[in-house]
């Protein structure tokens, strides 16, 4: 009946096709990990937090530090590279504002493009932008670790606590086997 | 026509609007049903091709094209001759660096778009009084043209990759004409660069707007004072450096000439005196004492980060001295870029 009606709404520029998941190791012991933070609040010193917490517990040969300071584009490309080529998995975070959430949802889709398993931290807050953007990557329901909100106020015991809680959810988002911690 | 045969068309009308919002078009209020006929109508009145590109999120895979904003321009209700604004109004966007960010931003900001050239008046677009609105469509439709491009073409909507808190109230509602023939000074596009007489869009993206009502005082550094305060508010002093801008009544204007200001005073003036000292901001829990960076010094932080970074134009009647501060989003500064209107048979 409203055939003549113009559609105003536009399909993406490029076509899309859903991400595959990387490759997962069956345990972090030894492996390189990537950290790529932004610029938020506290995003830095959780990232760092889970860092040290997956050296003693998992095994970890090392952390490869990395800071997006633009929170709404991706990660750029030298960065990216840079990360796949040291790193065996990455940790990306934090998800914690509108367009930086989205951002981090692609940058995690864009490491798995790479072959490198990749995992990201979103707060609870912005779950509909994470959801939105996997979709839009064409890969809806991509797993990412939901934290609570908020993280910017936090202060350092309160990160680290957040880190210990959130360590679980991490390895297993990179591995195929659940966290030595949560196994023990 | 009979009266049985136009209920049957307005019902028909009726049932197009309710089809666009069922498909999710609308921005919340009714959307004017678009034909094909429609747009072609609306391209020309652009000498622009229909697929250039004039606007573009490449995070999101999204861009807009001139047929596409015709599309939508149609849509909010804009007459086919309002197409060359919107898309100069895209054009002036594009050249804020933070208009990337903006869209899907927590601070849910909007375009404060402003017109000026003799084009104001061939379209009606509003410079005097009520110039924030209502009731006077270019001004209403020019602007929601440009949220239903971010809507419909960028993709992004609330609750879903738009994550404003609360947004703020007007937001895609705010274009203005600037009161080119009752200021005191040069026009807003003539001091970006334009010649005189150009129709021209400046764009600024903002938080918020704020009123300063002196109809109290005769002495302008007295005004000054009053618009500083404003200015220099700490809710506002986000980051090392906060920004602002003036939309100023014609009275506080033609006051502040009268005393021998001009605009490059007028904005030399308020960035000097406004700084918010370090004791108002630690009681406000913002303190940067100690803390190295622009704007910061031993009296305090500096609300703006250099003069010309103040946008100062004048809107709005000749009746009370009134005038609006508002407040631009993001840390990376205004572009300062007035960009032309590009009509069809005009080049």
């Amino acid at each position: 009946m409203f055939d003549a009606m113009i559609d105003p709404t536009a399909n993406p520029a490029e076509a899309v096709r859903a991400t595959p998941p990387a490759p997962r190791p069956d345990r972090l012991r030894g492996l390189t990990v990537g950290l790529l933070a932004n610029t938020k609040a506290n995003a830095e010193d959780l990232l760092e937090r889970v860092g040290e917490l997956l050296a003693t517990r998992e095994g970890i040969a090392g952390v490869v530090r990395r800071k997006k300071l633009s929170i709404t584009d991706p990660v750029p490309a030298d960065v990216l590279a840079d990360l796949a080529r040291q790193c065996d998995v990455v940790v990306v975070g934090v998800g914690d504002c509108g367009s930086c959430s989205a951002s981090a949802i692609a940058d995690g889709l864009a490491l798995e493009a790479e072959g490198i398993p990749a995992v990201v931290i979103c707060t609870e807050a912005f779950s509909a932008a994470a959801d939105a953007m996997a979709e839009l990557q064409g890969s809806p329901g991509y797993e990412y670790v939901r934290i609570p909100h908020p993280l910017a106020l936090l202060d350092a015991e309160g990160v680290r606590a957040r880190a210990e809680q959130v360590l679980p959810a991490i390895v297993g988002g990179v591995t195929t086997a659940s966290s030595a911690t949560a196994a023990a | 026509m009979t009266a049985t045969a136009g209920h049957e068309l307005l019902d028909y009308a009726r049932s197009a609007i309710e089809h666009a919002y069922e498909r999710g078009w609308t921005d919340g209020l009714p959307v004017v049903p678009v034909t094909a006929p429609m747009v072609e109508e609306f391209l020309a009145h652009t000498p622009r091709p229909r697929d250039e590109v004039i606007a573009s999120l490449p995070h999101l895979k999204r861009r807009c094209t001139v047929e596409q904003a015709a599309v939508n321009a149609a849509l909010a209700g804009c007459r086919p001759e309002y197409l060359p604004v919107v898309l100069a109004a895209w054009d002036a966007l594009r050249r804020d660096r933070v208009s990337t960010a903006a869209w899907q931003s927590t601070s849910g900001p909007a375009p404060l778009l402003i017109v000026n050239g003799p084009i104001r008046h061939e379209l009606g677009i509003n410079c005097t009084g009520g110039v924030f609105g209502p009731g006077f469509r270019a001004n209403a439709t020019i602007a929601r043209a440009v949220g239903l491009i971010v809507r419909n073409v960028l993709g992004v909507r609330p609750h879903e990759l738009e994550q404003a808190t609360q947004g703020i109230p007007g937001r895609f509602s705010l274009c203005i004409g600037e009161n080119e023939e009752e200021s005191p000074w040069e026009s807003l596009a003539s001091e970006l660069g334009l010649p005189e007489g150009t129709d021209a869009v400046t764009a600024l993206l903002l938080r918020t707007c704020e009123f300063v009502d002196n109809r109290h005082t005769r002495d302008a550094e007295e005004v000054l004072w009053d618009i500083a305060d404003t200015i220099s508010r700490t809710g506002a002093a986000i980051g090392r450096h906060s920004s602002a801008g003036l939309v100023l009544s014609v009275e506080h204007a033609q006051q502040l000439a009268a005393a021998g200001f001009g605009k490059a005073d007028v904005q030399r003036w308020l960035y000097e005196h406004c700084v918010r000292s370090h004791a108002d901001l630690e009681r406000a829990g913002k303190g940067l004492r100690g803390l190295e960076g622009p704007g910061i010094d031993e009296h305090g932080l500096h609300m703006l980060p250099s003069p010309e970074q103040l946008l100062v134009t004048v809107a709005g009647a000749r009746n009370a001295a009134i005038s609006m501060v508002v407040r631009p989003f993001g840390f990376a500064g205004w572009s300062r870029v007035a960009q032309p209107i590009q009509r069809a048979g005009s080049e």
